[in-house]
């Protein structure tokens, strides 16, 4: 592994943090959209 | 999916991944001519699959939007998330490939013709991106998007080809549906990163289906009923 070592780390460690944020991201855009969804809740028993 | 199924699916996923990144750097062996730098191919291959498959369930979706007998907002909702999952890919793809063109050739960047369509390809889903989320009138957006996405699947042909059309320094396609020239343990080592990455695509353009459905439809009834 020694020859090339650079660019092998280089390049799994960019596709493992791309992955990484887009979990994230996915994780943001469901709580927003159930915390959306929650309020909606909130207003209708206010009602 | 119920929570602890889609724990289970996540964890199959990320099990999966890891055992093929464990063969991929340390099990496998180095390639005659390119020694250890081709375990890259473990993760470039696989990518461009899911970017190409990304873009051809756009492009189908979108037809299937856009037909009157055979529309529904399923289709529309699966076509952008099926692009966005293709952004990642596709990124990962001509990242990794610049890395394995320094060593290889020298370089980072050539304007070659494999290269050149897959920066295409990632304009294209950009380029669809952008246009569903261009118009107040979302429809317009997504019809506008939609004719992009049919439009840009003549790319896929044009990628996979190019390298036999054009000279080019990108080698030519190592596995085919007719047979590959790949040693088999580095093909099966191969198969399940792209497995692996076909599940996560799947899971990720679903998730996200989820949540547009939850944007959207959050003032009804039904949502307010199944929503946890």
């Amino acid at each position: 592994m020694r020859s090339h070592e650079f660019y092998i780390w280089m390049s799994y460690g960019a596709a493992a943090l791309a992955i990484l944020l887009d979990i994230v991201a996915l994780r943001v855009r469901r709580d927003r959209a159930l915390a959306a969804v929650d309020e909606e809740r909130d207003l209708e028993a206010q009602d | 999916m119920s929570a602890v199924r889609e724990r289970w699916f996540g964890l199959t996923v990320l099990t999966g991944l890891a055992v093929a990144a464990l063969f991929a750097l340390w099990l496998s062996p180095p390639d005659a001519q390119q020694g250890n730098v081709v375990r890259l191919l473990y993760l470039h291959v696989p990518t461009i699959w899911v970017a190409y498959l990304a873009f051809f369930v756009t492009g189908v979706a979108s037809v299937l939007w856009l037909v009157p007998r055979t529309r529904r907002t399923e289709w529309d909702l699966l076509a952008g998330a099926s692009a966005e999952v293709g952004v990642v890919f596709t990124g990962v793809t001509l990242v990794v490939g610049a890395i394995w063109g320094r060593p290889t050739w020298g370089t980072y960047w050539v304007w070659d013709a494999r290269i050149t369509s897959e920066l295409v390809l990632l304009f294209l889903y950009f380029g669809f991106i952008a246009l569903a989320n261009a118009f107040e009138d979302p429809r317009r957006g997504d019809r506008a998007a939609a004719l992009l996405a049919i439009i840009g699947v003549v790319n896929l042909p044009i990628i996979y080809f190019s390298v036999q059309w054009w000279n080019t320094l990108h080698q030519g396609s190592s596995v085919k549906l007719t047979g590959s020239s790949m040693h088999v343990a580095m093909l099966w080592g191969m198969l399940l990163m792209a497995l692996s990455f076909w599940m996560y695509s799947i899971g990720a353009a679903l998730t996200r289906v989820r949540a547009i459905i939850l944007e959207r439809e959050r003032r009804t009834q039904w949502v307010r009923a199944l929503a946890p």
